[in-house]
């Protein structure tokens, strides 16, 4: 739970944020930070506390979602598994993208009795600071690879190596930072896997030549895009990144608290309202999306709804977050809200409120808010970078765009064709459906298993 | 070739064998191959696997098979959205998975549109595209579903309820498996329950103008009409 005097700071930022745009210029009260409040409020705002932690969801539970068929199918390929061992091996339990995923793959896996272990490794500062220059040089940062970052590296892979037991039938590592451990002792039928999260497209060579030799060793890699993948000698699976539909992010809310989170944030659902929902970061231009609305609303009535958050504790984020109220000026139609981590549910409701989400980035990873929108059947216009064209077919699951005059075409083009975004929007849930859920990464895990296990791969 | 009598009424007809309901699932792999230009997706059509013509034709239908109309093979879909050559993609759309018996008959197919294509346009061929065309392949795995039809109102039932993974195993990739112009429905319709005419309606089934919904929505009501 979020102690008080956090919830309160989180609050103060932005109503502080209002208070000295209205004191500088009245105009600007409704291009704001988040609606005023009153002084003393007698109900808790929806996004005032953290929730409780939810519990991961039982394979039975997709069933409403991809059909009892679907899910029969994962119990006969799990059939030939049953029993074996998987080891997952990454660098954190909590926060970030891979541990959210693991903590849901892992309880699915073993209730297809799969017997799946996580185990987390270890590190002093100096271990995890050079996995961070790592993990930035492999994207393409300049980084000097000195001998000490390498001695670091290898003594933490090392340590980690001894201290955790590596009998089971396939062992999984996730992403650089325990990529070493390969050097263990292997029995001839076990199986390693380089899970890759990272987009390896243009490595630092000097970091990527150092690391290679351990991936080569493996018996698979895994990519979430093909344009992140290397060459190698071994075999190159690809793993789509996936949202889990029954989470507070994805899961179906009641229209009354869409309505309820609308009403708080001060957003007029008789009105269109496009949204884009991603942290203040320039690679997710969120200047570009202020002038693509502005080129727009010239010929369609709508508001612009920009979510994110990172703002109050990022320095950067900050800066970002005041460079777009600037582009913002007095604009009485657009929304900014600096969201705590915990709003899953109220990011929920804003992109189901939404007419059209767009994601104008221009640079990448996956795009999970692409997913997230495509899911919620909303027509999504987004920078074809990254791993969104794998998402977004041009015309067919959504709108690419490449520039800001692309992106404010599309939205006018969409706000008066609705038809026309609705069909997109269907098909986007659809293709989500088929290709990016949790269902579809536990289907990929155990064909991958399957495949290793007959000896398919290397 | 057995084939039942074709005296006994359809709905209580015993077929000669069972049909059972599988269904594959695949796993994509990333393979060496990419085009950055046309000239190098001409030369990755000849080297690359046949798994990754199978995927990009017959596998990305399954994987879209929501969309009614516009989506043939990621080959014509390059060829439009990222070297602006509507023409060439015209082309490439039109090859029909199902004229095909092999994959290395579709890959000599697209092989020869594109070498005529740039033979007719020398200029296209070195023309950077916007994005690169990665080439993937894909390993299959057969698995067996609960469904076993042993009458035509089990295999109605059958047809209602798989997965539309398991209607395009059986109904569009089944050729290359057979060898034949055919599917497996049809030949089970034909060969087993003696429906000749039921099985010819199926294999008139248009693919690239509905969704794979809608294919088994089709199939359905065919096979309910010879269930009456």
């Amino acid at each position: 739970m979020e102690p008080v005097e956090q919830q309160v700071h989180s609050e103060l930022v932005h109503s502080d944020s209002t208070a000295k745009d209205e004191s500088s210029n009245p105009s600007t009260a409704s291009a704001a930070v988040a609606p005023a409040r009153p002084e003393r409020r007698s109900k808790a705002r929806t996004w005032d506390t953290p929730p409780a932690p939810v519990p991961p969801p039982h394979l039975d539970d997709y069933k409403s979602i991809v059909g009892e068929a679907e899910i029969d199918e994962l119990k006969f390929l799990a059939r030939e598994l049953k029993g074996k061992k998987v080891k997952m091996v990454n660098s954190t339990a909590v926060g970030g993208g891979v541990a959210e995923m693991l903590n849901q793959l892992v309880p699915l896996l073993r209730e297809l009795e799969v017997q799946t272990h996580w185990d987390v490794i270890t590190g002093g500062n100096d271990f995890f600071e050079v996995t961070k220059a790592f993990h930035n040089a492999l994207q393409g940062s300049d980084y000097d690879l000195t001998q000490h970052a390498r001695d670091i590296f290898l003594m933490h892979n090392e340590q980690n190596r001894e201290r955790i037991e590596f009998s089971e039938d396939f062992i999984v590592i996730h992403d650089p930072q325990p990529a070493a451990l390969i050097r263990a002792e292997r029995r001839q039928s076990q199986r390693w896997v380089w899970r890759c999260h990272i987009d390896l497209s243009s490595p630092n060579p000097s970091v990527w030549g150092f690391l290679r030799p351990f991936i080569e060793r493996y018996d698979a890699a895994i990519f979430s895009s093909q344009s992140f993948a290397r060459q190698l000698p071994i075999p190159q699976y690809l793993f789509y990144p996936c949202i889990d539909p029954l989470s507070e992010k994805n899961k179906d809310v009641e229209e009354s608290f869409i309505q309820q989170v609308c009403d708080e944030f001060g957003i007029d659902r008789s009105r269109p309202i496009v949204t884009q929902v991603s942290r203040f970061d320039r690679a997710k231009d969120p200047v570009g999306v202020v002038q693509a609305f502005k080129q727009a609303r010239k010929y369609v009535d709508c508001q612009l709804v920009l979510a994110g958050g990172g703002a109050s504790d990022d320095p950067e984020g900050a800066a970002v977050l005041a460079e777009v109220k600037e582009a913002v000026g007095d604009d009485p139609d657009i929304i900014i809200l600096d969201l705590p981590p915990w709003c899953a549910l109220q990011i929920n409701a804003l992109q189901r409120a939404s007419t059209i989400v767009v994601q104008k980035s221009i640079r990448e990873g996956f795009g999970l808010t692409v997913t997230e929108a495509l899911w919620k059947g909303k027509p999504t216009i987004a920078g074809a970078v990254g791993g969104i064209p794998n998402q977004i077919i041009h015309k067919l699951t959504g709108a690419l765009v490449h520039s800001v005059d692309g992106c404010a075409y599309q939205i006018r083009y969409l706000l008066t064709h609705p038809d026309f975004a609705r069909q997109l929007g269907q098909n986007g849930h659809e293709h989500v459906k088929e290709n990016f859920l949790m269902s579809t990464n536990v289907r990929r895990w155990l064909l991958l298993l399957r495949i290793l296990q007959a000896g398919g791969a290397k | 070739m057995t084939t039942a009598t074709a005296t006994v009424p359809a709905p209580t007809r015993s077929p000669v064998k069972p049909f059972y309901f599988n269904t594959s699932a695949h796993l994509l792999r990333i393979t060496p191959q990419k085009a950055t230009t046309l000239s190098e997706f001409l030369d990755a059509l000849r080297e690359c696997p046949e798994g990754s013509i199978f995927q990009h034709t017959f596998r990305t239908l399954q994987e879209h098979h929501f969309i009614r109309e516009g989506f043939s093979n990621d080959f014509a879909h390059w060829a439009v959205s990222a070297c602006n050559e509507p023409s060439l993609a015209e082309g490439l759309a039109s090859v029909d998975v199902r004229e095909f018996t092999s994959v290395a008959q579709i890959r000599e197919r697209f092989i020869q549109i594109v070498e005529s294509f740039l033979q007719r346009t020398p200029a296209a061929a070195n023309r950077a595209a916007r994005e690169t065309f990665y080439f993937c392949s894909s390993e299959s795995v057969v698995i067996p579903t609960s469904f076993i039809a042993r009458s035509m109102q089990d295999f109605a039932e059958g047809l209602r309820r798989v997965t539309v993974h398991c209607i395009h195993h059986h109904f569009i990739e089944a050729r290359l498996r057979l060898k034949l112009m055919s599917n497996d429905f049809s030949q089970w319709l034909y060969e087993d329950m003696g429906l000749t005419d039921a099985a010819r309606q199926l294999n008139r089934i248009d693919i690239y103008t509905v969704t794979l919904e809608d294919v088994r929505n089709q199939i359905v009501r065919i096979v309910e009409r010879a269930l009456t």
